[in-house]
């Protein structure tokens, strides 16, 4: 029978083996080791489509220099923690949005301003990474791919019922009604998943009616001021946006508030709708349904003016490598092979995007060319709802609207959620 | 030490035998030390409890402290960070989206946890009794609580947003042709459907439990005394399973506050913000980099949590009966 031992060295029996698990358990993480005198790169790229590409690319050039080691990291490993750890990746290739700029405003990303390639980045799409946060006169993000959305349509049924693409919102309007006297549901709605509608018609219809870019700026510019009332206020510049948005809205088809993403791509695809507000990505999934069907892009006119719909652009890759990396130089080796003219050309046009290089190559794809002239004429935004914190569900309010109507609400909603923000932000 | 002696006399006393079985028979010169020795137990239980105490420490303790302790800053993770003290807490109780959860929370557990225990305990009233195929139809019973609650969610999303309006569409049922789901006023009733079956299984096994302790003798003697079956159950069933149901309403609302995966793929939260729980708003923090706030609601709702707890813990123990 053992004998108790006495309380105290039973305490510090504990202690001990409390102290040496937390040890055990800590030591897990370790350092990345170079193979054979190459410096590794660990490469975070993990948009699930463009995987396989890039771990091609990763081979190609490690196979075509013997100083670099890049290893594609692909998991769905999430940024926030890999910060936290201060092990985050040596380069990424990720979608440029506000959690990112959060990174170039807290400075843990490197500045890139003095390699060529930065020079080499059209004006207007490097200044989209400065529209949700800057640090400084820093660079810290490249642009790698731009993809530009729009309004998809039924080309056949546009032909059919002699619609040509609007150009102002009055003949959006009456293409509308035009396809509902002919029985065609004009419009295709998926409000079941709120980011359908966050990135379709809330963006689309305030982008072209909004300088949505100035708006956010005067906006945080304004700080705890906000609200409703404040002088800027999503109430008072985006109120016609809204009303024009949801009376596009009623066009929608009727059972919109059940359906799903996929549910829109399969009907779009069957032909039973004449528009759709989805991104390039829908082109895939819609052709899949019907690879003959013929379909065009065009930006959303929002004023009578015809020639201003301006498209809704997205920093779908973009660059950047962390100050916590420990091979700054090896990571912008690989950096600027990745933008080298030939690679980033290669990658935009097998992904129906634009490379964001001066002088880049149109789009080629027929779906998408519709969205060229406004590309070119430097009208381009990022969606508005892209610049809102997530905290705030811009999604579920427009589930509202869409159902009631009611564009007034939506928008007294985001500037009363923005003003507690602002004021939790500042206190 | 011999501690295998035979009994002696003190041994054979009611006290002495009561207490066989949970220590060893103590010798003669040792009435003080082994009242001491029960209560401080042996050095070796320590040993066994040490792994789940440091897992515990380490994995939530020390964890839900430094939350607490971020919710009095602006930290989203990593950077610079101030400290705010209680600024977090004084926005979140003029939160409209923050109060709303709370409300749709609580009401949805409540609603809830009467719906699955009627369920389960009529359920269970009818498994037990004399029928065919009792073990096929149990295990029927069973099915949901072993699918992952995500999948069931889809499942019943497809159902209700299109076979259900369809099915209403072929009877001409004018009022369920739009989805149930797409409704901000009877959403909540799809989610409470759902959430229930898949939750009424864990409640019937108890249930069942609860019956086969039930002595057979009452019902005889109750029979004899010309009691009709309703007013067996009333007088005799119900009070004799009343513990269960105590049990079962105690787990039951503590899983149904944390609702979570059910509402992900039935709603999302919608229509508008109508059925999001306090736990999916929690879980906005980490995307949103607003991490300390709902640290701070996350507080609110532990303290919130506990004395519900506590609350259900006083009316076990006057009940009488153990978890």
């Amino acid at each position: 029978m053992p004998t108790a031992p006495a309380p105290l060295s039973r305490r510090a029996l504990l202690r001990a083996t409390g102290a040496g698990l937390a040890t055990a358990a800590l030591a897990g993480c370790g350092d990345p080791t170079s193979a054979a005198g190459r410096s590794s790169v660990r490469f975070f790229q993990n948009k699930p489509e463009v995987i396989e590409y890039f771990a091609a690319l990763v081979a190609e050039f490690d196979a075509a220099q013997d100083r670099v080691q890049a290893v594609h990291d692909s998991s769905q490993t999430p940024l926030v923690p890999q910060f936290v750890r201060n092990a985050p990746p040596d380069l990424a290739a990720w979608n440029y949005n506000l959690e990112v700029g959060g990174y170039v405003s807290t400075g843990v990303l490197t500045d890139l301003s003095d390699l060529p390639e930065a020079q080499r980045v059209d004006p207007k799409y490097q200044s989209l990474v400065d529209q949700f946060a800057r640090n400084g006169g820093e660079t810290n993000v490249l642009p790698y791919s731009v993809t530009s959305a729009g309004v998809i349509y039924n080309a056949r049924l546009f032909e059919q019922n002699g619609v040509a693409v609007p150009q102002t919102w009055s003949e959006l309007v009456a293409a509308c009604q035009t396809f509902r006297a002919a029985g065609v549901t004009p419009l295709y709605l998926t409000a079941q998943e709120v980011w359908t509608l966050q990135q379709g018609l809330f963006d689309y219809c305030t982008g072209s009616a909004v300088d949505v870019a100035g708006f956010f700026a005067d906006l945080r510019a304004q700080g705890t001021d906000a609200g409703p009332d404040a002088d800027v206020s999503f109430s008072k510049v985006f109120a016609e946006a809204a009303e024009k948005m949801v009376e596009l809205a009623s066009y929608a088809n009727p059972d919109s508030a059940s359906r799903a993403y996929a549910d829109g791509n399969l009907a779009f695809g069957r032909g039973e709708a004449a528009m759709y507000l989805q991104g390039p990505w829908a082109l895939g999934e819609v052709s899949k349904v019907d690879p003959a069907l013929p379909l065009g892009t065009f930006p959303l006119p929002m004023t009578e003016e015809p020639g201003q719909a301006a498209a809704r652009v997205n920093l779908d890759l973009a660059l950047w490598i962390p100050t916590a990396s420990q091979e700054q130089g090896a990571a912008r080796t690989f950096l600027q092979w990745l933008m080298g003219p030939k690679v980033i050309a290669r990658y935009n046009d097998d992904n129906l995007a634009t490379s964001p290089l001066r002088d880049a190559a149109p789009l080629q794809d027929p779906r998408l060319v519709g969205l060229q002239p406004a590309l070119d004429a430097g009208r381009i935004y990022q969606g508005a709802s892209t610049y809102v914190p997530q905290s705030i569900p811009v999604g579920n309010y427009l589930q509202d609207a869409v159902r009631t109507g009611d564009g007034g609400q939506l928008l007294r909603r985001i500037d009363e959620d923005w003003a507690r923000l602002a004021a939790r932000s500042a206190a | 030490m011999a501690t295998t002696a035979a009994p002696s006399s003190r041994g054979e006393s009611p006290r002495g035998r009561s207490s066989r079985g949970r220590s060893p028979q103590p010798d003669d010169l040792s009435v003080t030390r082994s009242r001491a020795a029960r209560r401080r137990p042996d050095g070796v239980s320590y040993l066994f409890l040490l792994p789940a105490i440091v897992l515990f420490t380490v994995f939530i303790t020390l964890p839900a402290l430094a939350g607490a302790f971020i919710s009095l800053t602006d930290y989203v993770g990593f950077g610079e960070w101030r400290f705010l003290g209680l600024a977090n807490y004084a926005v979140l109780f003029t939160d409209p989206n923050v109060l709303q959860s709370y409300g749709f929370t609580i009401g949805f557990s409540v609603v809830t946890v009467v719906l699955v225990n009627v369920v389960a305990l009529v359920l269970a009233l009818g498994l037990n009794a004399r029928i065919k195929l009792k073990t096929a139809l149990r295990g029927a019973f069973f099915l949901p609580m072993v699918v992952s609650g995500i999948v069931i969610a889809f499942v019943f999303n497809y159902l209700f947003s299109t076979s259900l309006p369809a099915l209403a569409a072929t009877l001409g049922l004018t009022g369920l042709e739009q989805s149930l789901l797409a409704n901000p006023d009877l959403a909540w009733i799809a989610v409470v459907l759902v959430t229930a079956w898949q939750a009424v299984p864990s409640a019937l096994i108890i249930y069942l439990a609860g019956l086969l302790a039930v002595p057979e003798d009452v019902y005889e003697a109750a029979a004899l005394d010309g009691a009709t079956a309703w007013r067996q159950f009333w007088g005799i069933t119900l009070p004799l399973v009343s513990g269960y149901v105590v049990i079962n309403t105690v787990l039951g609302f503590k899983n149904f506050l944390n609702a979570y995966d059910i509402i992900v793929g039935l709603t999302d939260g919608g229509p508008g913000t109508a059925t999001r729980s306090v736990a999916m708003t929690i879980f906005t923090g980490f995307t949103s980099g607003d991490y300390a706030y709902q640290m701070a609601n996350a507080v609110i709702f532990f303290v919130l949590t506990v004395v519900i707890s506590v609350l259900q813990l006083q009316i076990i123990r006057r009940r009488g009966v153990s978890l």
